[in-house]
């Protein structure tokens, strides 16, 4: 089903270009991840695609209808980025009125209220105002009112940023354990994080969808095995790896870290898995890491 | 989960019933309502107390008729209850200063921190409009009815047979309190839009009161064409109406009623095409 389809999508705040020209189109299922530098875009999109923001050119269709459209209320819902709720209400009566809107009635959405707030694990807050939570937890807070309802596709603008790793990781499960039902579109700066959720990534860069990679046919029948080193010589690592049968190229961009690229005939049967790992017996080297594929950061900038 | 598809008009009820609730149950709203409670205890028990035994003073007519002509103030001593006569001219200009103070803050600060993002998700921006609009109308009828029967209790520990007119006198000031506050609230509610706070909601009011009354003076001293377009200001039939009661009152009420049409209509363009 097409979840999410943009063409020509355009955003101009005066003469910046914020979004130019986006074309895209997003299937239900696996988590989406949107990833780019600061100001490459991926709020307006997200801000576009909540129906927050009116497109200077193009069309922005969700589930088949604009966005902002009455058939998409309650069907998507959003985490935007930097939005609080009011400090002056009670989390609980905020999340019950939200569900209120969407359709339950008032035992039903102070059950929903409180479903949700459980998700996050932040039942226990459900009478408090929102002043008296940390960041994190108002980030938690902020995560569940998306989670009203159950709906179709969430918009999750930097969902761990700022959440300590503990609360990160269960935000992750959530993410994960409701992915069958629930659409997500994920932005983060956290590549490894998206690498763990996601199976299709977008590339955003000055308003520009420059890639749009899927992780799993990226890396299925790979010719690349990404080795992480506890400590090693590079130098004589590269030569010595480089001479094992099938390797094309072995590179290394950060400390301690080598792509290799094989030739697709050379690990049908781990031959090179078992070569290395007898080079390292040899060279007493230790190993951290071995990974099947490239790193989505190899993959994105390399 | 069950859930009925929201509809425009349920979600404008919901949300005028949730802004009653944040006014009257939460520290800010019973703090401004005993403010007002205490102003208006005050202007109650002192000047209406005093002007009203006054107006029933047999020469008190004459007097006012003679500083400020007959037919200033002359329907002030038609009304069947003084008390409720006294009230009628503060609660004239009163509430619409109120109302500038009360719904100065419909969409500011939520604007601001960006919680309405978390609204127009699942409602509609017309729902969300008249909804708060309705709401702070719900609110300021409250706060009228609340002092309409503190005037009517005041009238009767004078004359307990004073009863039924002051109901009907009540009845009829308060729809007219009503209709009078609207156009305000509804200003309030654009303004509210723009503004990034409640503050400067009340500054460009303040603002907007002052330089269009300033330009339709000026017009209006420049030709007589421009007479009837005072009647685009909220308010400007207000000095007419303090000398008017009971259903005479209703004489002015398409005024307010269409600057409210007017300036509803303004603030859902607005909204429609704002990014909120």
């Amino acid at each position: 089903m097409i979840l999410i389809q943009c063409q020509g999508l355009s955003k101009h705040y005066g003469s910046k270009k914020a979004l130019n020209n986006v074309n895209l189109t997003l299937e239900s299922g696996a988590p989406i991840a949107l990833v780019g530098p600061n100001g490459a875009g991926k709020t307006t999109l997200f801000s576009l695609l909540c129906g927050y923001l009116t497109p200077s050119a193009g069309t922005v269709r969700i589930l088949g209808e604009a966005p902002n459209s009455p058939a998409l209320l309650g069907q998507i819902a959003a985490l935007p980025q930097d939005a609080t709720l009011d400090p002056n209400l009670t989390i609980i009566s905020q999340l019950s009125f939200f569900a209120r809107l969407q359709g339950m009635d008032s035992k039903q959405a102070n059950q929903e209220a409180l479903r949700v707030l459980n998700l996050v694990d932040l039942a226990e807050v459900a009478q408090q105002k929102p002043p008296s939570l940390s960041h994190g937890m108002s980030k938690r807070v902020a995560i569940a009112q998306a989670l009203i309802g159950s709906p179709k596709l969430v918009l999750l603008d930097e969902p761990t940023a700022g959440l300590d790793p503990a609360n990160a990781k269960k935000i992750r499960e959530l993410v994960r354990t409701l992915s069958p039902s629930t659409t997500f579109v994920i932005s983060s700066h956290n590549l490894d994080e998206l690498e763990k959720l996601c199976d299709q990534v977008l590339y955003l860069d000055k308003g520009e969808l420059g890639q749009s990679i899927s992780m799993r046919s990226s890396n299925s029948g790979s010719d690349y095995l990404t080795l992480t080193m506890e400590s090693c010589d590079s130098e004589a690592l590269i030569q010595a790896v480089g001479q094992i049968a099938g390797v094309v190229n072995i590179t290394s961009k950060q400390a301690h870290v080598f792509v290799i690229q094989l030739d697709d005939t050379a690990n049908r049967h781990y031959e090179f898995e078992t070569a290395l790992l007898t080079l390292f017996k040899q060279q007493h080297w230790q190993y951290k890491m071995l990974l099947k594929g490239r790193t989505l950061e190899e993959t994105l900038f390399s | 989960m069950t859930q009925n598809a929201p509809s425009t008009f349920n979600n404008m009820l919901l949300i005028a019933g949730f802004e009653c609730r944040k006014f009257l149950f939460n520290l800010r709203g019973i703090i401004a309502l005993i403010a007002f409670a205490l102003v208006w205890g005050m202007l109650l028990l002192y000047p209406i107390q005093g002007a009203s035994t006054l107006l029933m003073q047999p020469n008190i007519k004459d007097l006012i008729d003679g500083l400020l002509g007959n037919q200033a103030l002359n329907v002030l001593f038609d009304w069947p209850v003084a008390e409720m006569a006294i009230f009628w001219c503060f609660a004239l200009y009163l509430f619409p200063m109120f109302s500038i103070l009360i719904a100065a803050d419909q969409f500011s600060s939520d604007k601001t921190r960006g919680t309405l993002r978390f609204y127009t998700i699942r409602t509609s921006k017309d729902s969300l409009l008249f909804g708060r609009f309705l709401g702070q109308i719900l609110i300021q009828g409250l706060l009228i009815l609340l002092t309409i029967l503190a005037t009517i209790a005041l009238a009767l520990t004078r004359d307990i047979g004073l009863l039924l007119p002051a109901l009907t006198s009540g009845a009829l000031v308060g729809v007219n309190l009503v209709i009078v506050i609207l156009p305000f609230t509804a200003v309030m509610t654009l303004l509210s839009l723009y503004a990034n706070t409640a503050r400067q909601a009340m500054v460009l009011a303040t603002i907007l009161w002052t330089v269009v009354s300033i330009a339709l003076l000026i017009l209006g001293n420049q030709s007589s064409l421009f007479e009837g377009l005072q009647w685009i200001l909220p308010g400007a039939q207000l000095s007419n109406m303090v000398n008017t009661n009971g259903l005479n009152s209703f004489v002015y009420a398409p005024i307010p009623l269409l600057q409210t049409a007017f300036a509803l209509f303004l603030g859902r363009v607005y909204i429609q095409r704002s990014q909120l």
